[in-house]
């Protein structure tokens, strides 16, 4: 019986290092140190550099209509935004979406929400002129205002989003995918995607872009905990187009270990939301599966199986790895 | 080169620079003798009293280290009071307060001393100036020591007329108590007037009646408590007299003859004059006294040459300083605490030395009244928090208003216990505010930037490494260890390179990850 009870409350680490599971201390000392250069941690963070890489070399992103870096450049809101009547406002270096703003609609003097809330100009601007002060911003910085397209979500994720925008995450080592999840807001977690928040996650095959398995809080579920709908077998449109622009991103990044957010658009597919330089270990009990293993398989590839043209080609491979 | 192999060669080097410090430290002792002459001693006080009221105090002077004595090594307990600073004197005594609650008390000190006849060690004060105010007050009379009384102004005026200079006037004052005054019996009034009046003194006495009339000379003279150190296991203290002239102070000792010099033996505890213990509001106080002679051991020979070796000896600096490097010495210890607690166990705190310091700022206070000032604070800033939130304020300004309502209350608080008695010292409230405000703001940061849970997380484990941390810093036997031998810390750093180097899990994944245990292995989908 007090077996029973042991295996009930934790595992042993041997049963854990035969699974593969990585720890963080793995993590960030055989991973995360050796190959992410620290100098490169600010490029994550930063958004608009972010999106400043990605529109050269074709990883779709979320268009910008408008960055305002001066609080002189508020004043100019309306012509900046060229006419648009939907768009977003966040800012450059926020966390957890806070202090972004919607618009679905507007006149030039009244803005109005998809939730049907509205505001004036002069509310828009003091809250822009706030956003430029840093009071959203990691560690109450000065930031940059991004005005972006947008994003309509993609109807595949209706029965299980509730409240927000859902994301797909993929975690990259050495620029060639290794896992994937979604991760799916709640009324716990407040609309916000993050694990941390009470968000669900259900992991993505990696070669077929199909959900399954599914994780809650660090534990193991299989429906979304508020519509009861099955989090498995969802498939996730253009997976190959979003594995392409995951990989490619991360090259631009130098960075070896890197967790990037994509949002699925209606109409144009996976766009990128963000990239992060040290994602999260719950990705595997989502996926019922270790990293270790996979990471070992790229580390045994040969230098050119894992240039561009030819890394693709293991991502089958590693699906199948037990 | 590859982290991976330079590793065990660090840790080595580390390991083999701490013994070799070690082992070349302790043989440095072993050659160093105690030179011909010096002598140990080991100096206990036992204090038993009563306490009448709740604010009873105690003044314990303590001896100081002088040029013929060292004192090398302090024990002092106290269970059951509280110790108080007093304000430095200009005095070269050592002094300390305790405040005592209702009931029977009991104060134990011990201080092992290194004499010396050659006069060499430095002394901790220097004593070569009189200020005006304090030259003032070494002239005025006091209800033992009457300069105004009748006779002791007969007394000077007799003694006036047959001598010459002022030296020699000294000498005449000195031969006059040393054998005009017949021994006399403790039960009469031993002030000095009573004294010259009658003729017959205790040496107290004796001695009083010598330091009034020098002052009634306009002589700053000065009242000397001390104890002659030989094997005595009721020791008592004796009292002699110094007065100030050609900037410097002389001794006299009318008792025992000894006229501007004094033997070494001699060791001054006092300078104001009266009992080594003074209490108020305080009854039943017996107090005892033993010296003991020391075998020659280790932890009193400090050269007195000077060589630059000498700076690595920690031991070296004076005893209050010690205190002070103990717990500077024992900091990284709590360093080391944290990380175990972070990598191997997985408790996450608020920033790396939060912990340490936290405890640190409870050494210095009270654990009680810092325990209530903390939870007290903390509530504080979670209830205005909900209400600065409204105000949409930035950053900056929103922290230093919460450092102004942290102020506020605290102050109350200092008032509050004050007012109940229970005052807190200075140190007790300066430190642990600092500390919180920092503590305070990370806590706003990681609940505002991920959630109050997580940040309450944080704030639990923050306080759990903070209480281990806090019993590692009043380790006493560690501190005095690494004080001695403070090359131990390379050890610390092998270990810390050890645990920088740990990938394993951490405990608290053991309990994240047991859902493994449950599911089968192997994606459960369709085959791609």
């Amino acid at each position: 019986m007090i077996r029973h009870l042991k295996d009930w409350f934790w595992i042993r680490p041997r049963e854990l290092h035969a699974r593969g599971v990585l720890g963080i201390n793995r993590r960030n000392g055989d991973f995360v140190l050796p190959v992410n250069p620290r100098s490169h941690y600010p490029r994550v963070d930063d958004k608009l550099f972010t999106k400043r890489i990605c529109e050269p070399r074709g990883i779709p992103v979320p268009k910008t209509y408008a960055v305002i870096e001066k609080q002189g450049d508020i004043r100019k809101f309306v012509e900046l935004i060229h006419g648009q009547q939907e768009f977003v406002i966040k800012p450059g270096h926020g966390s957890g979406g806070r202090g972004i703003i919607v618009v679905a609609r507007h006149d030039g003097s009244t803005f109005h929400t998809p939730g049907g809330n509205q505001f004036n100009l002069a509310d828009l601007r003091y809250h822009v002129s706030t956003m430029l002060s840093g009071l959203y911003s990691l560690g109450g910085q000065a930031d940059c205002a991004l005005v972006e397209q947008r994003i309509i979500c993609h109807d595949v994720f209706q029965s299980v989003a509730v409240g927000g925008t859902p994301d797909v995450r993929v975690i990259l080592y050495r620029s060639v995918p290794v896992m994937a999840m979604v991760r799916l807001p709640t009324r716990g977690s407040r609309g916000r995607a993050n694990l941390h928040q009470g968000a669900v996650a259900a992991a993505v095959h990696l070669h077929s872009g199909e959900t399954f398995g599914g994780v809650c809080k660090n534990r193991a579920i299989t429906v979304h905990p508020d519509t009861g709908a099955p989090v498995a077998g969802l498939q996730i449109p253009y997976w190959d187009k979003l594995l392409a622009a995951a990989s490619g991103l991360s090259d631009a990044l130098e960075m070896g270990y890197i967790g990037v957010d994509f949002v699925l658009d209606a109409t144009q597919g996976p766009v990128v939301l963000e990239a992060n330089a040290r994602p999260g270990l719950a990705i595997q009990i989502a996926n019922r599966q270790g990293l270790v293993p996979r990471l070992r398989f790229i580390d045994a590839q040969p230098p050119e199986q894992l240039a561009p043209p030819r890394r693709m080609e293991l991502v089958p491979a590693l699906a199948a790895i037990p | 080169m590859n982290a991976r192999r330079a590793t065990p060669w660090v840790i080595c080097a580390l390991l083999f620079a701490g013994v070799t410090g070690m082992g070349l430290r302790r043989h440095a002792e072993h050659q160093l003798q105690l030179t011909h002459g010096d002598t140990l001693w080991r100096l206990t006080y036992d204090v038993d009293f009563r306490a009448e009221k709740s604010t009873a105090r105690v003044r314990v002077a303590f001896p100081n280290d002088a040029k013929t004595c060292r004192v090398f090594r302090q024990d002092v307990s106290y269970a059951g009071m509280r110790a108080e600073r007093l304000r430095p004197s200009a005095l070269p005594s050592r002094e300390l307060g305790f405040a005592a609650s209702r009931g029977e008390h009991n104060f134990s000190a011990r201080f092992d001393i290194h004499l010396s006849p050659r006069a060499r060690f430095r002394s901790s004060a220097s004593d070569t100036t009189l200020t005006a105010d304090a030259r003032a007050e070494l002239l005025h009379g006091t209800p033992a020591l009457q300069t105004s009384d009748p006779a002791v102004v007969q007394t000077l005026q007799k003694l006036r007329a047959g001598a010459g200079k002022n030296g020699n006037f000294v000498q005449k004052v000195f031969e006059h108590c040393r054998s005009e005054l017949e021994p006399g019996d403790p039960a009469l009034p031993q002030d000095a007037a009573a004294v010259l009046q009658r003729g017959t003194a205790t040496p107290l006495g004796r001695v009083r009646a010598f330091v009034a009339l020098c002052r009634a000379a306009k002589i700053p003279a000065r009242l000397v408590t001390g104890f002659e150190v030989k094997e005595a296991l009721q020791a008592q203290p004796h009292t002699w007299a110094e007065i100030f002239s050609d900037k410097a102070w002389e001794p006299f000792d009318p008792e025992n003859g000894f006229a501007g010099e004094i033997p070494h033996t001699f060791l001054a505890v006092r300078h104001d004059g009266g009992d080594v213990v003074r209490t108020t509001g305080a009854k039943q106080v017996h107090t005892g006294y033993s010296i003991v002679r020391l075998p020659s051991g280790l932890g009193a020979y400090r050269a007195a040459h000077r060589s630059l070796l000498g700076i690595v000896d920690l031991t070296r600096l004076p005893l209050e300083m010690h205190e002070a490097m103990m717990l500077i010495l024992l900091l990284p210890l709590g360093g080391l605490m944290t990380a175990i607690f972070r990598t191997i166990i997985g408790i996450r705190t608020f920033g790396t030395f939060t912990p340490t310091l936290i405890a640190l700022s409870f050494i210095f206070a009270d654990w009680r009244t810092g325990i209530v000032v903390f939870l007290a604070v903390l509530a504080l800033g979670l209830v205005s928090r909900s209400f600065l939130d409204r105000l949409k304020l930035l950053m900056v300004p929103r922290l230093s208003i919460v450092l102004t309502l942290v102020v506020l209350l605290i102050c109350l608080s200092v008032s509050l216990l004050d007012y109940i008695h229970l005052t807190p010292s200075a140190q007790a409230v300066l430190l642990p505010m600092v500390i919180l405000t920092m503590t305070i703001e990370r806590f706003y940061l990681a609940s505002e930037e991920d959630s109050v849970r997580f940040a309450l997380q944080l704030l639990t484990g923050t306080v759990v490494v903070g209480v281990c941390c806090y019993l590692i810093l009043r380790w006493g036997a560690v501190g005095r260890m690494l004080l001695a031998y403070p090359e131990m810390h390379f050890f610390t750093i092998a270990v810390l390179i050890l645990i920088g180097r740990y990938t394993g899990y951490r405990l608290t994944e053991l309990f994240r990850f047991r859902d493994f245990l449950a599911t089968k292995p192997g994606p459960d989908s369709p085959p791609p």
